[in-house]
């Protein structure tokens, strides 16, 4: 059985931007934490086109758009939504516990 | 760690042009704006159509294509703005409108859409820039880019290649494989459409899609090349967005008619900010752009000033 890598902090659910992206620098990571009304998820922040940050960019409801390009991601699975993004972008679990977003992976 | 791209937008935000709350203001989407905005257009296209009609058995009918072929011809600056996604909040609206615009134009939607992200990349930076238009070599080489005919030559080699099935290398460029199929289903189309309403107007003789259409398009076209001039030829091929894009203050029928893409630098800045939130980000980034408070003649007595000066 594969062990599943533990969970970690990375921002207090309180300083998330209500209904939008927050970005997060955890180590070597940039990620992109969304509040969404269907919970909070997270991705890695630069979009996998042209490598801007997507936390600059627009979001609304679970679909994020990069500044530059207007491609778009669904973050709930990184499914690309709008061209040019074509390749899912990187996600992870994530879930708030004891007022902390933590995510794995 | 991976750092991101130097946008400009993120540029603005590390200067403190822009702050992330007047950001997310300025981006805030909505359907109702625009679709209010699309019923006045639908007036404005049905008047100048109506202004053929009336002036059909007369000479007149010349200077009436004119002014219709130019209302005609802004359907590029809606087409441009839904290839940002901009006008509508809800996406596929944008796609559908883009798609008719494109239809209209002659412009297939979602290779324009590729196309011009790669302008957003390489803005004015010679050889990268697929939309690059070049400071003009002679007051000849001018003219003959404001008559449109190399447009025409251009979009016509293009669609019938992509119906073809082909790309050229700058093309495959920026068109990821896994669009190829996409961008030549939508020649395909184009094609398809025209045929269609040829061969329609052939059954039931009645050519009015010519006069109401094609000639106002064609007739129409120098004048939207005479605007897009504006937007970069004869600033420095640069990256800097400050110095490499032009706004142009136009009066409002002007800005009407190109949904406010006279703010082009703003545009360039923050590609994400819908159309009618441009003048309100002009106020927040003018001292940092490249301002042409004449407008477009003003921009082009400057672009002649510099063609004439190489000659």
């Amino acid at each position: 059985m594969v062990e599943q890598k533990p969970w970690r902090d990375v921002i207090a659910a309180q300083a998330l931007e209500k209904n939008w992206v927050t970005r997060v620098d955890l180590g070597a990571r940039r990620l992109a934490i969304y509040d969404t009304p269907c919970g909070v998820y997270a991705s890695l922040a630069l979009c996998n086109h042209g490598g801007a940050d997507l936390c600059d960019g627009y979001f609304d409801g679970h679909v994020i758009e990069c500044p530059l390009h207007q491609g778009a991601f669904d973050v709930r699975d990184g499914k690309p939504v709008g061209a040019p993004a074509t390749r899912p972008m990187r996600v992870f679990e994530a879930r708030v516990k004891d007022g902390m977003v933590q995510i794995r992976g | 760690m991976t750092q991101p791209i130097v946008t400009p937008l993120s540029q603005a935000l590390a200067e403190g042009k822009l702050t992330r709350e007047e950001l997310k203001s300025f981006m805030r989407r909505s359907d109702g704006p625009a679709l209010q905005k699309l019923i006045l257009w639908v007036l404005v296209v049905s008047a100048t159509t109506t202004l053929v009609t009336i002036f059909w058995d007369s000479w007149l009918i010349w200077p009436a294509m004119f002014i219709h072929g130019v209302v005609l011809v802004h359907h590029f600056s809606l087409q441009h703005e839904c290839v940002h996604y901009t006008v509508f909040r809800t996406r596929w609206l944008n796609d559908l409108v883009g798609q008719i615009c494109g239809l209209i134009l002659i412009l297939p939607h979602r290779f324009f859409r590729y196309e011009h992200c790669d302008h957003h990349t390489y803005t004015q930076i010679t050889g990268e820039d697929p939309e690059l238009v070049p400071l003009p070599k002679s007051l000849g080489a001018y003219l003959l880019y404001l008559s449109a005919l190399p447009y025409w030559r251009s979009k016509f080699t293009e669609v019938a290649r992509h119906a073809m099935g082909n790309l050229n290398e700058v093309e495959k460029r920026f068109i990821p494989k896994v669009a190829h199929k996409d961008v030549f289903w939508d020649a395909r189309m184009m094609v398809g459409f025209y045929t269609v309403a040829f061969l329609g107007m052939a059954i039931i003789g009645w050519w009015g899609l010519i006069w109401y259409w094609l000639i106002p398009l064609f007739l129409g076209e120098p004048v939207m090349r005479f605007i897009r001039m504006t937007e970069h030829v004869g600033r420095p091929t640069v990256a800097q967005m400050s110095e490499n894009t032009r706004t142009n203050i136009v009066s409002k029928p002007w800005q009407f008619l190109c949904w406010n893409m006279n703010y082009h630098a703003e545009h360039h800045y923050v590609s994400s900010v819908p159309y009618h939130a441009l003048p309100r980000l002009h106020e927040k980034l003018k001292d940092h752009i490249h301002v042409e408070e004449g407008g477009y003649f003003a921009a082009h007595r400057k672009i002649l000033g510099q063609v004439l000066a190489r000659g």
